[in-house]
């Protein structure tokens, strides 16, 4: 199996701020909609592509946006709902894989490569990310994908609105070459003006010049650091936040757990989520962890290390029942119930093979195809089940 | 209770009976070892419920009586005091360790707490040589796991085949099996590989007496007994693993092979596997690693088969090459997703069975 070679991603959500308006107000699609404030001094925080093409962009003062497209419904913006919404757009992209970098509320890098045994292609990967957004949550996002973070977020722009764009791996200058300088990072008005003055406009007039004169006059952190982007250097990888790759499931419960039968099904519930979270990120976990927090707030947490990674929910559970056994959890009440790992390994890496037929590998494998076609509920446990079916027979 | 005794003699029974008192316990009588004294002789017994192990010394008495003492604090304590005689008291709640000099006290374990441990079990027993026993368990051992999240495989099954003694581990990745055509037995049960480990450091050359019972199993030496509750719940069917026909064999010198895997495992960590590249002139054996390196070498080698490459984890091969006693080693495969087995040359009381690594 080749290893992806544009295994950078970058997710960029279509006019946020807009399309989550019109996620709670059906009436805006199809209409030029503007969200900025209402006061003198209010700016354009986002603008729907209706309202783009009359020429309103992000920033313009909302005198002018309505001067330019008096038509626009004017929407003032709802940052809680928007910060809402962004958190399940990255709950949506962290189901796929935690080696998520976030850029602001609605702009994201992602390390694709482990995704490779689950994927045939990186678009395919791209593709999956976005159509599991527009499902979930009904909102539209551009991806750029592209063997470098610098070119990843240039294609997003081109793969807009909800689109893929990919730059394939060696066509890095070829596609940098015509773009405006201004595209580049840290190229802000100031830079821009220095830039101009040397007679650069393109990323390839800046490739174009020796990076000694660069260096001389913009300085070498600035001017070396734009002659690298410019040649297609970027060594930046993507770091998720806290560089923690781990995953975790936990859930504080309303009232707390006195019941050590109801604790189990918990536990094999959570076992159940992470297992598939770490089979969509390409993951097997070398480590889990037990998080268990009392009815006095107190939290314990217990850790064990497999012999061998796993990926199983059935293997996560029995490793996690027995860390229970560490805890006083079956005779004090419990509040929180979490289960993680942080031990996280690829999936795709050389693996020990097993001499038990690994029935439950594939069964659990099936069972996510089932989830993904026909949603979470389709098929589960039934020892999950809140009202287990009764069976002809079955006292 | 008063007793004077060698140093020497004293840490070995103290310490090996200690050695089943369990770190974690949740008795605190449990951290305690009990010695009684009787007649010439001291007693002293170490358990965590699950092992119990029990030792003996011919003393001086002085004074006869039990006491229950902190089994890491006196063990210690005797072993820090000058060579030479050791007097152990137990009066009014205290114990007294004293011996050229030094004075140590410790607050003594109320005897009665200690929970009443029936006496080995040895109906049916079987004698075998410890040092062949010390070996068998040896060899098995490597192949059992230690994860207690799978405790069935923390065990070593224990059972006939063809009316003798035969030891079963499995870690799932690997399968350990070896028979000692030597004992008659008819015992099945699955015996803590911890237990056995233990009785292994302490058997010394004697003989052992062995009985694996419905609960519980036994040993016995003059040195002492050892007995294990058994672990509850079926061994793989361990049988339908391992091959009937192998069409590649490989036969290669233990230690040749043995240091090229140390060397390749330098580089090799844990999570790194040994490719061997099977072949008429030998085994190219290597190991590669990002962003460290490598190490490649040739290891002389007879093979008649197709060439082919497979690969291993290389802790997992090197416990199993290890184990074997033999000047040469048979590695049988069929193809590279299958399990390996390997033996000794000439002889076929041992089989040690391992999955390869998919690349």
């Amino acid at each position: 199996m080749e290893p992806f070679l544009e295994r950078i991603a970058h997710v960029d959500m279509d006019a946020f701020f807009v399309e989550v308006e019109r996620q709670r107000r059906p009436e805006l699609r199809g209409k030029a909609v503007v969200v900025g404030g209402a006061g003198p001094r209010s700016v354009v925080a986002s603008a729907s592509y209706e309202a783009r093409t009359r020429g309103v962009g992000s920033g313009m003062p909302i005198g002018q946006a309505r001067r330019l497209c008096p038509h626009a419904v004017v929407v003032p913006p709802d940052h809680r709902e928007y910060g809402r919404m962004s958190e399940r757009v990255f709950e949506v992209i962290g189901g796929f894989t935690p080696a998520v970098e976030a850029v602001s509320v609605d702009e994201a890098f992602i390390d694709i490569a482990g995704l490779r045994l689950l994927h045939p292609s990186p678009v395919a990967v791209a593709e999956g990310i976005r159509s599991a957004l527009r499902a979930e949550l009904g909102l539209p996002a551009s991806i750029g994908l592209a063997t470098t973070k610098l070119v990843a977020k240039m294609a997003s722009r081109d793969a807009k609105p909800d689109g893929v764009h990919i730059v394939p791996a060696g066509s890095e200058q070829e596609y940098l070459r015509p773009k405006k300088v201004r595209a580049l990072w840290g190229v802000g008005e100031a830079t821009y003006a220095r830039l101009e003055e040397l007679g650069i406009a393109t990323v390839g007039d800046l490739a174009g010049f020796p990076r000694t004169t660069l260096v001389a006059r913009l300085g070498e952190s600035l001017g070396g650091h734009l002659w690298d982007l410019a040649t297609g250097r970027d060594e930046r990888s993507v770091t998720p936040a806290g560089e923690a790759r781990s995953i975790s499931v936990e859930q504080t419960y309303d009232t707390d757990i006195t019941d050590p039968e109801v604790l189990h099904r918990e536990l094999l519930a959570h076992a159940d989520r992470l297992a598939s979270r770490l089979r969509r990120a390409g993951f097997v976990a070398a480590t889990v962890q037990l998080k268990v927090r009392y009815d006095d707030f107190t939290t314990v947490t217990r850790s064990h290390t497999f012999q061998q990674p796993v990926s199983t929910g059935r293997d996560l559970y029995h490793a996690a029942l027995t860390l229970l056994d560490r805890t006083a959890a079956r005779h004090r009440p419990v509040r929180l119930l979490g289960i993680g790992t942080d031990g996280l390994v690829t999936a795709a890496d050389p693996r020990q093979l097993d001499l038990a037929p690994r029935s439950w590998d594939d069964l659990e494998e099936v069972v996510e195809e089932l989830r993904d076609r026909f949603g979470r509920d389709a098929v589960g446990r039934a020892r999950l089940l809140d009202d287990p079916p009764e069976f002809p027979g079955d006292e | 209770m008063r007793i004077r005794a060698e140093r020497d003699d004293l840490v070995d029974v103290l310490s090996r009976a200690g050695r089943a008192v369990g770190v974690r316990s949740p008795m605190p009588i449990l951290q305690g070892v009990l010695v009684s004294v009787e007649g010439r002789s001291m007693k002293v017994t170490g358990t965590d419920l699950d092992v119990t192990v029990r030792t003996e010394l011919e003393v001086e008495v002085m004074e006869q009586g039990r006491t229950v003492m902190p089994a890491r604090l006196a063990t210690e304590a005797v072993r820090k005091l000058p060579a030479g005689a050791v007097v152990l008291q137990a009066e009014a709640g205290e114990i007294e360790i004293t011996g050229g000099g030094p004075r140590f006290r410790f607050r003594e374990f109320n005897v009665e707490d200690y929970p009443k441990i029936g006496e080995p079990d040895l109906t049916g027993a079987v004698t075998v040589e410890g040092s062949e026993f010390a070996a068998a368990i040896g060899q098995v051992s490597v192949a059992a796991s230690t994860d207690d999240a799978r405790p069935i495989l923390t065990g070593v099954y224990f059972e006939n085949e063809a009316g003798k003694l035969r030891m079963v581990t499995t870690d799932s990745y690997r399968l350990a099996v070896r028979d000692l055509p030597s004992v008659d037995a008819h015992m099945v049960g699955l015996v803590p590989v911890r237990a056995l480990k233990e009785l292994a450091r302490s058997i010394g050359a004697s003989t052992v007496r062995v009985a694996v019972g419905d609960r519980e199993a036994a040993f016995a030496s003059e040195r002492g007994s050892l007995t294990a509750r058994l672990i509850e719940g079926s061994f793989p069917n361990y049988r339908q693993l391992i091959p009937e026909s192998y069409p590649n064999r490989v036969v290669v010198g233990r230690d040749a092979l043995l240091e090229a895997i140390d060397r390749a495992s330098l580089v090799a960590e844990d999570h790194i596997p040994i490719r061997m590249t099977l072949q008429k002139s030998g085994i190219e054996l290597s190991v590669t690693r990002q962003d460290v390196g490598g190490e490649t070498e040739h290891v002389e080698a007879e093979y008649s088969g197709e060439e082919m490459t497979i690969a291993f984890n290389s802790r997992y091969l090197n416990d199993g090459v290890g184990a074997i006693d033999a000047e040469s080693v048979i590695l049988d495969v069929m193809d590279p997703l299958k399990p390996g087995v390997l033996r000794g040359e000439g002889s076929d009381d041992y089989l040690y069975l391992l999955m390869p690594v998919r690349l």
